[in-house]
């Protein structure tokens, strides 16, 4: 079954990112009426409304036993300015989260249409059929609907419980963890690196290389080199590293990192769907434009959410892989022995001879 | 165009957009530090378990081996040599089975006949005494084998207990400074993490205050602002 959030995002995010607009000669020729005025509408009759109600109270003709609708309602209307700030601004800050880079596009759709009306994107006017309002609700809560061609059916979006999802430290959009920057850090923090590799800023010194603890060694102390083939008969010798010990002594700072991120379920779901699902970069789905992300096996926020137990282990295992794969193999492949005359490039058949002899040598076979 | 979409005085818009980065910022800041403090909690719980490097240490008088089972007396089992005393013996009731039969055939009177028997009597005491003699001579020897072979029994014992006791604190020493290098540098560095990932933790508690503080600002800017669309409420 095709995502619709998935399929929407990427054509929004396309749509917005590709200038088709300026080559749209209707678009161009026409004018774009923006003016969706939400606080002026949301107050045009409030003035007359809290007057009503001071008559009403004053005039002792209270609708009510003892005033009480009037008062919360004179209660509401003072405190609802506030309100409104509060809740468009923490309106805009979670629809911003749409125009990131990694933006996960398994989020709601319709979040990213009602962040380009906000931002009075071209294609998103009230001319191209969008309309927005803000309603001020006799519970004293106020409500956002975003209505027009991108909607299907209206956005509506409650202040009261924006505010108690922000409250429970839930987001309405989730912001994808910035995996490449929790990477280079864990690189840092995981012991395979010397104290002087790291530099002040907490980062991996440039030339940084695993220390000699986990490189392998012959029992006569020297290294146990890998030759490679350069070509041309020529050869060179590289390090071999000690995998499994690496592996194991990695994982506990792994775990601990994963368990970090578990501590927000929507953002393992966007860590898995961006990067950790098929091994991808942003950059990777930026170039293939389309369903590069996770696709059919993207985890669904709707769905998935609360994340079994068998997902949280799979997370595990594959933001392992994905640190090993696309961070930690860069320093234990191809590294040049750090002893200088066993770095030199060499002669590839007198290396294999040489190599043979020893073996000879070594097991008394001459 | 933002004034234009929210409505109101510019500066309200304006200040929105202000206030809804700060909330972002802030919301991030909060994440941060609620994923720090989920990681700190992993890193103090995968913590290893302080250990006891002695706790290996056993009694090492078992490794010796007693060889003294090995060794034996060799004069434990010294024979009397009787047979040549059987001989003598026999050798003397012929001769005086021949010299009775001698005395018959002869006429002899009784006086040759009991003469005949004090000898051969005193030929049997002779015997007796020389076989005495040799068991006196066996036991000595077998006492003397039997101290040689304590003292080399305690002299084996001694030096194989000396061998197992020294080699064995050995190798437990070995074990016991194997084990606290392997702790120390364990616990340094996963000190040194968990000590990092803490500071972090203060630094994000420290942003995310700030960024509350930021908004706040922004929304009071934004206040002043707004009366004009409420209409003077």
């Amino acid at each position: 079954m095709e995502n619709k959030n998935l399929f929407q995002n990427l054509y929004l995010k396309q749509f917005n990112e590709s200038n088709a607009i300026a080559y749209n000669e209707r678009f161009v020729s026409g004018s774009s009426d923006y003016n969706f005025q939400l606080l002026d509408n949301a107050y045009r009759n409030a003035g007359r409304t809290y007057a009503k109600l001071k008559i009403a109270i004053e005039t002792n003709s209270c609708m009510s036993e003892d005033c009480a609708l009037e008062l919360t309602g004179i209660k509401n209307l003072e405190e609802s300015p506030k309100a409104s700030l509060d809740f468009l601004s923490s309106l805009i800050a979670e629809l911003s989260v749409t125009e990131e880079s990694s933006f996960d596009p398994n989020n709601n759709y319709k979040y990213t249409a009602a962040n380009s009306l906000m931002n009075g994107r071209p294609g998103f006017s009230k001319t191209d059929g969008y309309q927005a309002y803000l309603d001020l609700l006799p519970d004293g809560s106020q409500q956002i609907v975003f209505l027009g061609p991108a909607f299907e059916t209206p956005l509506v979006i409650n202040s009261a419980a924006l505010n108690a999802l922000l409250e429970s430290d839930t987001s309405l959009v989730v912001s994808t963890p910035d995996i490449n920057k929790d990477m280079l850090k864990l690189l840092t923090e995981v012991g395979l690196f010397a104290q002087e590799m790291i530099s002040e800023n907490g980062e991996l010194a440039s030339g940084a290389k695993i220390t000699e603890e986990y490189v392998m060694m012959n029992t006569d102390g020297s290294f146990d080199y890998e030759i490679i083939d350069l070509g041309n008969g020529k050869g060179r010798n590289v390090l071999k590293y000690d995998l499994e010990k690496i592996e194991k002594k990695v994982t506990p700072f792994i775990n601990a990192e994963v368990a970090g991120l578990m501590s927000s379920e929507q953002d393992v779901i966007a860590a898995w769907n961006v990067y950790i699902s098929k091994d991808t970069s942003v950059e990777e789905d930026a170039q293939m434009a389309q369903n590069a992300n996770a696709g059919d096996t993207s985890w669904i926020y709707e769905l998935d959410l609360p994340l079994q137990q068998d997902k949280k282990v799979l997370f595990e295992i594959k933001y392992k892989e994905y640190f090993m794969n696309n961070y930690l193999k860069q320093f234990t492949t191809n590294q040049l022995p750090t002893v200088k005359e066993d770095a030199a490039v060499f002669d590839l058949a007198e290396a294999k001879k040489a190599k043979a002899q020893k073996f000879l040598d070594d097991n008394d076979l001459n | 165009m933002v004034p234009a979409i929210i409505g109101g005085a510019f500066s309200v818009a304006a200040g929105l957009f202000g206030s809804s980065a700060a909330k972002r910022r802030a919301a991030e800041q909060k994440r941060e530090r609620d994923r720090l403090k989920n990681k700190l909690n992993n890193l103090e719980n995968s913590r290893q378990e302080i250990i006891n490097p002695y706790e290996g240490i056993t009694n090492l008088s078992e490794l010796a081996t007693n060889l003294s089972s090995q060794m034996s007396n060799p004069f434990a089992n010294l024979s009397v040599a009787t047979s040549a005393a059987e001989m003598k013996i026999e050798e003397a009731d012929l001769a005086l089975a021949n010299t009775l039969d001698t005395i018959r055939a002869t006429g002899g009177g009784a006086g040759g006949a009991t003469a005949l028997a004090q000898a051969a009597l005193k030929s049997k005491k002779g015997v007796a005494a020389s076989i005495e003699m040799q068991e006196k001579q066996n036991e000595d020897k077998r006492a003397a084998g039997e101290q040689q072979l304590q003292d080399k029994q305690l002299a084996e014992e001694r030096r194989m207990q000396g061998i197992a006791m020294s080699e064995g604190q050995r190798m437990q020493q070995a074990d016991v400074a194997g084990k606290q290098f392997v702790f120390s540098q364990t616990e340094n560095r996963q000190m040194q993490e968990l000590d990092r990932t803490a500071s972090l933790l203060g630094a994000a508690n420290q942003a995310y205050a700030q960024s509350q503080s930021d908004q706040t600002g922004a929304m009071t800017g934004m206040l002043g602002s707004l009366a004009g669309i409420a209409g003077g409420l």
